[in-house]
């Protein structure tokens, strides 16, 4: 898979890079419009991520472009604005997908990979990590067996953390996802429901899994060696 | 009327003013007047006493004094003439005394004697009284071949002293008239000349910090109130200006502040998901990240009020019911309050439809809630409650919570505002939360207003225009249910945001309230 990133600030574009790499993909640099615009019609890419002020040709303009002559190139828009009008607007133009700055990168990578899915997310039925099983036909939960009730809440938080096992998720991801960007601000509300959800989930069980990873979020792990001391 | 209003007062000065100026010229023109009838009275007496003068000189020696008697009665006709004439020879004999005149206005008989002693060589005049009665008198010296004569002539004071009382009398009517006139016409031009003003002052109150396009009326007079309204009109376009610099100062710098936190997340927390950390180096990177989020909500809250500021579209505006999302927020951050040993009372809560954004609502009610939580103690209950006038929606946020200072609640929406600088930091609040939910309120055409009392806790209450009545499914109260809440004080003072609240609403509130007392001084400067 080969990504093209259009990005002004080489040092946010590297480090989407690096990042990006490290996920085995085959990432290219552009730093401004037109440079972007040559890399394009050079190289054929399975995805865009394209940053919407960009000198020379900018963003927006570059997005047109390339809906025309790459119809089905999946284009993730990065932008520090984040207007509702301004997200319908590049949705008409043609982005598939959008990020706000500042945005966490395991959110990029969640994204990068749905759009490079490209055939609708294969949802599995039950979720499987370690002892525990989630089954999201009967919303029911069972660690070893033994059944575990849970609120709507704190189930959806737990399907979502055991969606991508051993990622880190930031708090503001969770709070998109669990809650709404309402909530956003009320910093402590994930970590009241961790808390419950923790509770409920590893109290009595040697193993934990559910892991604070201070400064950037939780995951669901099950070697406690190289996790972060749980801080809480 | 009211008593300290220009136009009042200087309809006051007008009428002290006017009624000096008539009280002085009414009496000079009366004394005025007064001395010449008097001079012109005196002169006619001294043509008179020419006559008489003359019938004396003429008459021939050895003449009797009933001829000098009978020729003045033919000729001068004193009685007909309500005249005194008395005619006397030195040393002292009587020659001639008219009798008693025609209109009985004075006794002849009781006119004293002249006072001065022989020779007399002056033409006098003066006033005598004649048993009660004024006279003047005017008396001529006279010498002729029969012997030294005195004349004397005399008309009664009493027609000038009728002319002084009329004139006085209408003076005394004339004058209140003039007075009441000249203060209500003052009054009337005073409120005219300041209509422009009053237009000024219209406009200017319409003017919001949203809507600073708007100029004062100039009327082209070329006078001070023309000055007045192009000065200013040139202070808001300069204050135009500068709001527009530094709210696009606050979108710039929130929007380049985005990048750069980007990387720093991103590269912190790659560095921190290596592993390769040890313990204490891991913890302080988790510190820095921490810090690194709370940079990342206050640039987020910074970006939120600048939108806000610069009239976000209300293309996302529908209708909802205020209870039914108010029930749906509370019932997602129940847990949060659970954890903190607090209850919500949503008891409560009536459908109450309002028009609006619902994201950025429900980020209004999230906010409130938040505040509630975070400063009430353990065992607290928030109480949430909705209501309606016949104006407003309302929306009440109420906590037993530790309370805010009444020297902080003006300034509670204020942005960075921070009651107390540890109590908030602690919770990671960065003192936005409350000035978004007021930008937000406003965007929406509501108030929100605060009261809150020290140690007793904090209300909150939102202020929604109402719909008209045929768009408001929601507020479905059955009419003896809409009564029985009026009864219970579910009524809400009207327009109490643009006007201190009468002892009446306040009593209401108070009613409601118990503990919370709301500060008239404090709802007026909480509500523009």
């Amino acid at each position: 898979m080969r990504l093209l990133i259009v990005e002004d600030d080489p040092k946010l574009a590297e480090f989407v890079a690096r990042g990006l790499r490290a996920e085995l993909y085959a990432v290219d640099v552009a730093g401004d419009g037109r440079e972007g615009q040559r890399y394009i019609n050079t190289y054929e890419y399975d995805l865009l991520i394209l940053d919407l002020m960009l000198p020379f040709i900018n963003g927006s303009e570059l997005l047109r472009r390339v809906r025309q002559s790459h119809p089905s190139l999946p284009v993730l828009v990065l932008t520090a604005r984040d207007a509702i009008e301004e997200k319908v607007r590049h949705f008409e133009a043609g982005a598939d997908d959008y990020l706000t700055k500042p945005f966490d990168f395991a959110e990029l990578v969640v994204r990068v990979k749905a759009l490079l899915r490209r055939t609708p997310v294969e949802r599995t039925d039950v979720l499987l990590f370690s002892d525990i099983e989630l089954n999201r036909l009967t919303r029911e939960v069972r660690r070893d067996g033994q059944r575990i009730e849970l609120t709507g809440k704190e189930y959806a938080l737990l399907e979502y953390l055991l969606s991508s096992p051993c990622r880190v998720f930031s708090r503001t991801m969770i709070l998109q996802r669990v809650w709404d960007q309402s909530f956003e601000g009320v910093t402590n509300i994930v970590d009241v429901y961790v808390r419950h959800l923790r509770r409920k989930v590893d109290d009595g069980f040697p193993v934990k899994l559910i892991h604070t990873v201070r400064g950037v979020g939780y995951c669901v792990r099950e070697s406690e060696s190289a996790i972060a001391p749980d801080v809480q | 009327m009211n008593h300290r209003s220009l136009a009042f007062r200087l309809a006051v000065w007008y009428a002290l003013l006017m009624s000096v100026t008539f009280a002085l010229v009414g009496t000079g023109m009366l004394y005025g007047l007064t001395q010449y009838v008097r001079s012109s009275m005196g002169d006619s007496l001294r043509r008179r006493s020419v006559q008489v003068e003359r019938i004396l000189e003429q008459a021939p020696a050895g003449v009797t004094d009933s001829a000098i008697a009978e020729s003045i009665n033919t000729r001068v006709a004193p009685e007909f003439n309500n005249r005194f004439v008395r005619v006397t020879r030195a040393p002292a004999a009587l020659v001639y005394r008219s009798g008693v005149p025609a209109d009985r206005s004075f006794d002849p008989q009781g006119v004293p004697a002249f006072g001065s002693p022989w020779p007399i060589k002056k033409v006098t005049r003066s006033t005598v009284s004649a048993e009660g009665h004024e006279l003047i008198l005017s008396t001529t010296p006279l010498v002729t071949s029969s012997g030294q004569y005195l004349i004397e002539l005399g008309a009664s004071l009493e027609p000038i002293e009728t002319l002084r009382q009329r004139q006085l009398a209408l003076l005394g009517l004339l004058l209140p008239a003039l007075v009441i006139c000249a203060a209500g016409g003052g009054y009337l031009l005073v409120n005219w000349a300041l209509r422009p003003v009053d237009r000024m002052s219209q406009t200017a109150a319409h003017m919001s910090l949203r809507n600073l396009e708007a100029r004062l009326p100039v009327s082209p007079t070329g006078d001070a109130l023309e000055r007045l309204s192009l000065a200013l009109n040139q202070l808001l376009a300069r204050l135009r200006d500068s709001l527009r610099t530094s709210r696009r100062f606050l979108a710039d710098a929130s929007h380049e502040l985005r990048t750069p936190l980007t990387i720093i997340k991103g590269e912190l927390q790659e560095i921190v998901g290596k592993q390769v950390l040890q313990g204490e180096v891991r913890d302080r990177l988790g510190s820095v990240l921490e810090e690194v989020a709370r940079l990342e909500h206050l640039v987020a809250g910074l970006l939120v009020l600048s939108r806000l500021d610069a009239g976000e579209v209300q293309r996302d505006w529908a209708e909802l019911d205020l209870a039914e999302l108010t029930l749906s927020t509370a019932e997602q951050m129940r847990l949060m309050a659970e954890d903190r040993g607090i209850k919500f009372d949503t008891r409560t809560l009536v459908p109450r439809v309002i028009r609006g954004d619902r994201a950025r609502l429900r980020q209004v009610i999230v906010n409130l809630l938040d505040n509630a939580i975070r400063f009430t103690p353990r065992g607290g209950i928030v109480t949430l409650r909705s209501s309606q006038n016949n104006l407003h929606s309302m929306l009440e946020v109420r906590d037993t919570g530790i309370g805010i200072p009444a020297a902080a609640l003006p300034h509670v929406f204020d942005r960075f505002f921070r009651v107390d600088e540890a109590r908030s930091r602690e919770d990671g609040g960065a003192g936005l939360g409350l000035s978004i939910a007021k930008s937000i309120c406003s965007a929406h055409g509501a108030q929100i207003l605060v009261d809150s009392e020290l140690g007793w806790g904090s209300c909150f209450c939102l202020m929604f225009p109402r719909l008209p009545k045929g768009d408001n499914p929601g507020g479905s109260a059955s009419q003896p249910e809409r009564a029985r809440q009026e009864r219970r004080g579910v009524c809400w003072p009207s327009r109490y945001c643009h006007r201190r609240p009468r002892s009446s609403h306040h009593h209401v509130f108070v009613r409601q309230h118990r503990h919370i007392r709301w500060d008239a001084p404090t709802l007026l400067a909480l509500s523009n």
